[in-house]
């Protein structure tokens, strides 16, 4: 036993070990059971994104002028297509104003402050992506002092992207829905049928090699078509209902023929786009 | 301000600027790139500490420059401290402990040990995520669609940036060098 702790290289050795599991012990579960991480850490990572955002400012004006070079080439193609949608635009914006409207004064009526639907949102840029495989993150220039939350769910131009998983002071890191390790959080999402037979379930994974988002753990599949929307249930705390996921691809059993998986072609692109839209809830659900 | 002083400010920008580069590129260019489950991983900042690493003969330089860093790097992109923080200084002091065994660096052999360090950091990473559950692929799968291609972009981007970083190093430690 004395010869044992006379070895220098093994004590440091086994310090070493004990350090780095402590480490990632503690700090996998203040990110899973904390709303913020610890001060200082919230300190050095503001710190970190506001120097970072000095390089990304630049870097995604680049981003933004590629991307709209490559849009020209489809441009006269996607102006006829959109011309002929704009005089139905036009008659569902009218539809949905007096709609809103309606909607309004009937909540009034029934003294129902919010529902699930209500949500204000906050824009912000994204500074950087980390270069890990499984850790999907984003991170984006807004923090708590503009109002967010841990497991707020965000937005880009088309669809959902992800959660927000830490909220500094003046930064945020957003897990993407492509994020694929076995304790990210899930979505309560919903498909919308032809009928009031609305099909509940939960995204909980991505597939890789489709690109396609997963939904478990599905009540029914009884009418469910490809094509059909999906979208957020709202009955999972901090997510409001109505926020477009994507479209039905199909629908595919496990291994041992039991359940029923839906695969859905998200709506929102995960990497062309700079800015993206934070919601946030006025319905305080669970936490 | 003293000469030494100014020499270590230039190499912690010099390794902020490949940190902030390697979340940049990911975002920018390398976002694209995971198709068919292919995922590349840029390590600018590993390329950078390994070039210093090389050049630098403070152990304790080497170690702190390790562990700052590697702590920065956990907690900006990963969220969560221990891997880098653990990972890249131990790197760094072995490379530091067998770098007596070449007599003169150059491209061949700075390249085969950044391409250690990347396979070992790669594997280290990939081995605490997975037991942290914070991983979801196997061996098979990392070795082939990770690590392959991470390799391969990375020694690729090693080959085209050495001679303006290994300039760069050698300028920025020529001072302490000097005095030995």
């Amino acid at each position: 036993m004395q010869k044992f702790f006379s070895n220098k290289k093994l004590i440091i050795l086994m310090i070493i070990i004990i350090v780095t599991f402590g480490l990632l012990a503690v700090s996998v579960n203040v990110r899973n059971k904390k709303e913020t991480p610890p001060f200082v850490q919230q300190v050095g990572n503001d710190v970190v994104s506001v120097v970072g955002g000095v390089f990304a400012y630049p870097v995604n004006a680049v981003k933004n002028t590629s991307s709209e070079f490559s849009d020209l080439y489809n441009t006269y193609q996607e102006n006829r297509r959109l011309k002929s949608k704009i005089g139905d635009l036009a008659q569902n914006q009218a539809k949905l104003k007096v709609v809103q409207d309606e909607n309004k004064k009937l909540k009034q009526e029934l003294k129902l402050n919010s529902t699930l639907t209500d949500y204000d949102t906050t824009n912000a840029s994204v500074l950087s992506r980390s270069p890990s495989s499984w850790q999907n993150y984003l991170t984006i220039n807004r923090g708590s002092t503009s109002g967010l939350k841990k497991n707020m769910p965000v937005m880009s131009g088309k669809g959902l992207i992800g959660r927000i998983i830490e909220v500094d002071k003046v930064s945020s890191k957003v897990e993407l829905v492509s994020t694929d390790n076995e304790i990210n959080d899930k979505f309560a999402a919903e498909i919308l049928g032809d009928k009031d037979t609305n099909v509940t379930g939960v995204v909980s994974r991505y597939d890789d090699s489709t690109g396609d988002i997963v939904m478990e753990n599905v009540n029914s599949v009884k009418g469910i078509k490809k094509g059909q929307k999906v979208i957020t249930s709202g009955l999972g705390g901090r997510t409001p209902r109505g926020l477009y996921i994507g479209k039905v691809h199909g629908l595919k059993k496990d291994n041992y023929g039991m359940t029923n998986s839906v695969y859905i072609t998200p709506a929102a692109e995960l990497r062309n786009f700079t800015v993206v839209t934070v919601i946030k809830s006025t319905v305080s659900g669970e936490k | 301000m003293p000469f030494k002083t100014r020499k270590i400010i230039g190499q912690v920008i010099f390794i902020l600027l490949a940190f902030y580069l390697d979340g940049l590129i990911k975002w920018s260019f390398l976002n694209n790139m995971n198709i068919e489950n292919l995922t590349v991983e840029p390590q600018l900042m590993l390329m950078v500490l390994v070039l210093l690493t090389f050049r630098i003969d403070s152990r304790r330089a080497i170690l702190t420059y390790g562990i700052v860093f590697g702590l920065i790097y956990d907690s900006y992109y990963f969220g969560i401290i221990g891997l880098y923080t653990i990972l890249l200084p131990l790197i760094l002091v072995g490379i530091d402990h067998y770098k007596y065994l070449f007599a003169k660096s150059s491209v061949g052999y700075e390249m085969s040990v950044y391409f250690l360090a990347l396979t070992t950091l790669q594997a280290g990473v990939f081995l605490l995520e997975k037991l942290f559950r914070l991983a979801s692929a196997d061996v098979d799968d990392f070795i082939t669609f990770i690590l392959g291609p991470t390799l391969l972009w990375n020694i690729v981007v090693f080959f085209i940036l050495y001679v303006p970083f290994a300039d760069l190093s050698d300028w920025l430690v020529k001072y302490r060098r000097g005095t030995k």
